[in-house]
């Protein structure tokens, strides 16, 4: 030993050997690693569980002891304290060291270098077969196995991914600890972990051996049936009575070296399910279970008695998987090693028949959050290529259908008045566009939408619903011809990446010779609105303006746009699609060029108001999952004189059916209610307001909202006020902006 | 960090078979995303066997050419699919989380993905 060889252990140095545990090193210091409880050295139980360099649930007796590693004891009662986290300081902190992950493909792969598993291994290879061994020992220490399956290992330098073909669990068994009064002493220890720290020249005293004693391990053997260990804090007896005799007889101590049996180490397999998972060696054994325990703590991790599970019992939860949950035995630390069998015991006691061990899920360990993340990564939100200019217009960017988008830009209800009144500009680059082609492609859209398409002309467009087999409203956008066989779907931001799929299925499923790209990503759009967007639009070279529902294709500022003419505002648009490396150029011509005229850009916030005093519909926000045109008030879009198109026999059916749920328009005076409020008649909630919005320009509040039980009144009552059911839309019904 | 530029080129869906006999100029990159998509990196028109195909120009993906041991340390890490064996070949998948494409060919590798995505792609492969 030198004296650089020290662990510091609550703020205490203590010295350690080469090749000892963190456990082993504490327990040759005369002390415990945690407060008390059997000592097993195998990493089956729970109790040798202690923080470790600030990790907690660290289980020490599979840590190697290194110099200057701190570990700190957990509280003897309650939970190790969360580390204190100042909110407001957050970059004070520095990250967590990243958890590196590595993945490997595998056929064979052994969890277990035992004896079982070293034969499971050669025996594999023989027939040709590439086995991977992992062992706990070798730093490879599995916590999971997942579908696939896939198995998650601990490894000194991070995580180890593995997809397996096929894996053999060879985990051997654990070692019983005992269930009596005085379990939670210091100085009981399992048989092996005896022979450990005899070998390791950590000092017993005087030790006595309940079932076979260990070879080796000076010990005075005891004989009967264990009743219960005594002492303050350490062991310094043990109560045994003759088998079939009340007579107690205790025998002082200092260390109890117990034997009671094993039971399988198969907590792997019970995670694997119906997985290609065979478990050899001893974790396949049936051993015995102990006696059924009649007072004690059977499951330590969780402090569950034996009257606790009593209690349960006595309450009516009477099948293993019940009672686990019912009394949280063997949901701690140790996930059930210790007090599996007990358990088991407990019910095959009471009901005759030995209930099969509950189901194991990952992890098998305490892994960290850091560890358990290792490699997983959030969901990638996509960027517009204006995104730093909207940044630097001091938007507060959020995320919407996979985009991060601007919300606002400081001040929504200036950028609302700068579309009404003036001229706004708009990132719509997130729609979702598609180009089709072929000759058969207006059969195609013609199938795909409840619209007519044949009738649309070149150069014009048209609003289009999408529904599915069932009717149901699953996205919308616009149908723009380019040519007789080529033409411009948009959809919603959110909604395109399914439609893409929707189109494409239907396009293989119809069979028809039909060409889709997508031009989601590649194309950026802006969307020029407000009264004065042709004025705006004149001055950068457009003077030949498409009309309502047009579209051409032209120069703006110089960039090749394709010019759509439309609105969701309400004002006069035009949605100017173009290719993403030219978005900054055209943005900052546009602003530039508006400057005089009031141009503002405005963000979602503002253009959700803006739709909603036209009645526009958001998809997802104001339709549900079974909204079909009939309850939106959509009916308009629908042409069922078509012979078929995708959802018409749907239709076509529950149009016979009663008309109990409808999406109406609401106002009421004053400000608007949340979205989301319950909308009330007699005294009952009838449905709720799916948008809501105070009108800046009509004075008072404007809803979507679906009201749900037939007949439909016509006064309703929300967030305590009267509101009239009035069809939409609330501004301009003519439409007369939008057309200007 | 990653430096990510932008792949200047034509993306072209078509009949596959109209597609397997384009010919493309001796420093065109063709990947084709699909039997019937292809991106033609360095390329600015084809003709094609098809009258009802498309072809436009494609500015929105980015990428970058990494020699082996670059693929090695930054991106094989990060993906949890296996790397196909014949080279040249295109491989696609999420590479740490974001959607991309390999063009793995000898020696050296393009690692591409939209230009919406690129942001993400560098900050994850830091």
């Amino acid at each position: 030993m030198t004296d650089g060889r020290r662990i510091i252990l609550d703020g205490r140095p203590i010295p350690y050997e080469d090749g000892d545990s963190v456990a082993v090193a504490v327990m040759r210091a005369g002390e415990h690693p945690q407060h008390g409880g059997t000592i097993c050295l195998a990493g089956d139980c729970g109790n040798c569980a202690a923080a470790v360099d600030s990790v907690a649930y660290v289980r020490t007796c599979q840590t190697r002891a290194r110099p200057g590693l701190v570990v700190r004891r957990h509280p003897a009662v309650g939970e190790p304290a969360l580390p204190a986290v100042d909110k407001m300081n957050l970059a004070g902190y520095a990250p967590a060291p990243r958890i590196r992950v590595q993945r490997e493909e595998a056929d064979l792969v052994v969890i277990g270098a035992g004896d079982s598993g070293a034969a499971a291994a050669t025996n594999a290879e023989r027939q040709g077969r590439t086995v991977t061994v992992l062992d706990a020992h070798d730093e490879m220490e599995v916590v999971a196995v997942y579908a696939g399956p896939t198995i998650i290992v601990r490894t000194r330098g991070g995580m180890l991914h593995i997809n397996a073909r096929e894996v053999v669990v060879a985990t051997g068994a654990a070692e019983l600890h005992p269930v009596c009064p005085g379990s939670s002493l210091i100085g009981l220890v399992t048989a092996r972990a005896a022979r450990q720290l005899h070998a390791a020249g950590v000092h017993l005293g005087v030790a006595v051996a309940i079932g076979p004693a260990p070879s080796g391990v000076p010990s005075i053997p005891l004989q009967g049936r264990l009743l219960r260990f005594e002492g303050e804090g350490r062991v310094m007896g043990v109560v045994m009575a003759d088998e079939g005799s009340d007579r107690e007889r205790t025998t002082a101590c200092d260390t109890v070296i117990l034997d009671l049996g094993n039971s399988p180490r198969d907590l792997l397999s019970r995670m694997s399910g119906d997985l290609p998972v065979t478990v050899v060696g001893p974790a396949a054994d049936a051993f015995p279970l102990p006696e059924c325990p009649t007072t004690g703590t059977v499951c330590p991790c969780s402090n569950v008695s034996v009257e606790d599970l009593q209690g349960v019992w006595d309450r009516g939860f009477r099948e293993l998987e019940l009672v686990k949950r019912a009394s949280l035995v063997g949901t701690g630390t140790c996930q059930g090693s210790v007090c599996l069998p007990y358990v088991r015991s407990f019910i095959a006691d009471r009901t005759g028949g030995i209930p099969d061990p509950f189901t194991a899920r990952p992890a098998s360990r305490q892994i960290t959050l850091a560890e358990a993340a290792a490699g997983v990564h959030i969901d990638a939100f996509r960027r517009t290529p204006l995104h730093d200019e909207h940044i630097a217009l001091g938007a507060r960017m959020d995320r919407f259908g996979g985009w991060w988008r601007p919300w606002h830009y400081g001040d929504h209800v200036a950028e609302y008045w700068s579309v009404r009144e003036a001229v706004s500009l708009g990132d719509v680059s997130t729609l979702g566009k598609l180009i089709v082609s072929g000759p058969d492609a207006v059969e195609f859209l013609e199938r795909l939408y409840p619209t007519n398409i044949a009738d649309i002309r070149v150069g014009r467009s048209r609003y289009a619903l999408l529904l599915n087999e069932r009717g149901h409203l699953m996205d919308d956008g616009m149908i723009c011809r380019e040519a007789e066989s080529r033409f411009v779907l948009t959809f919603t931001s959110a909604g395109a990446s399914h439609a893409e799929m929707w189109v494409r299925d239907w396009v293989d499923t119809l069979g028809l010779r039909v060409h889709v790209l997508d031009r989601t990503m590649s194309l950026a759009a802006i969307n020029v609105t407000g009264p004065l967007a042709g004025q705006l639009l004149e001055r950068v070279g457009l003077s030949e303006q498409p009309r309502f529902l047009q579209h051409v294709r032209a120069e703006v500022a110089g960039v090749p746009c394709h010019v759509m003419r439309l609105s969701f505002t309400g004002e006069m648009s035009f949605e100017l699609h173009h290719a993403v490396e030219r978005s900054v150029e055209l943005w900052r011509s546009l602003m530039a060029h508006g400057h005089d005229l009031g141009i503002a850009p405005h963000g979602l916030q503002a253009l959700q108001a803006l739709r909603l005093e036209k009645g526009n519909v958001i998809v997802g926000m104001d339709s549900e999952l079974d909204s079909t045109p009939r309850r939106l008030g959509m009916e308009w879009a629908v042409k069922m004189d078509k012979p078929d198109f995708i959802g018409r026999s749907a239709l076509a059916r529950t149009a016979q059916l009663p008309d109990d749920r409808r999406l109406v328009g609401l106002t009421m005076p004053g400000m608007a209610p949340i979205e989301g409020s319950p909308i009330w008649f007699d005294h009952e909630v009838i449905g709720h307001v799916a948008s809501s919005f105070t009108s800046p320009v009509l004075g008072h509040a404007v809803m979507l909202g679906w009201l749900k039980r037939a007949p439909f009144p016509e006064q309703v009552e929300v967030d305590g006020r009267s509101a009239s059911v009035v069809r939409p839309p609330f501004y301009d019904p003519e439409g007369s902006r939008a057309r200007a | 960090m990653l430096a990510l530029e932008v792949l200047q080129g034509v993306r072209v869906v078509a009949a596959p078979e109209a597609l397997d006999a384009a010919r493309w100029g001796d420093q065109t990159v063709v990947l084709r995303f699909a039997a019937d998509d292809a991106f033609a990196i360095g390329a600015t028109d084809t003709d094609l066997a098809d009258e009802h195909a498309i072809i436009v120009g494609e500015t929105a993906f980015v990428g970058a050419w990494l020699t082996d041991d670059e693929l090695d340390a930054w991106v094989i890490p990060h993906i949890e699919w296996p790397l196909p064996d014949h080279r040249p070949d295109l491989a696609q998948g999420f590479v740490a989380g974001v959607p991309a494409k390999l063009w793995l060919t000898e020696g050296r590798t393009l690692l591409l993905c939209p230009a919406a995505y690129a942001h993400e792609l560098s900050e994850r492969l830091r």
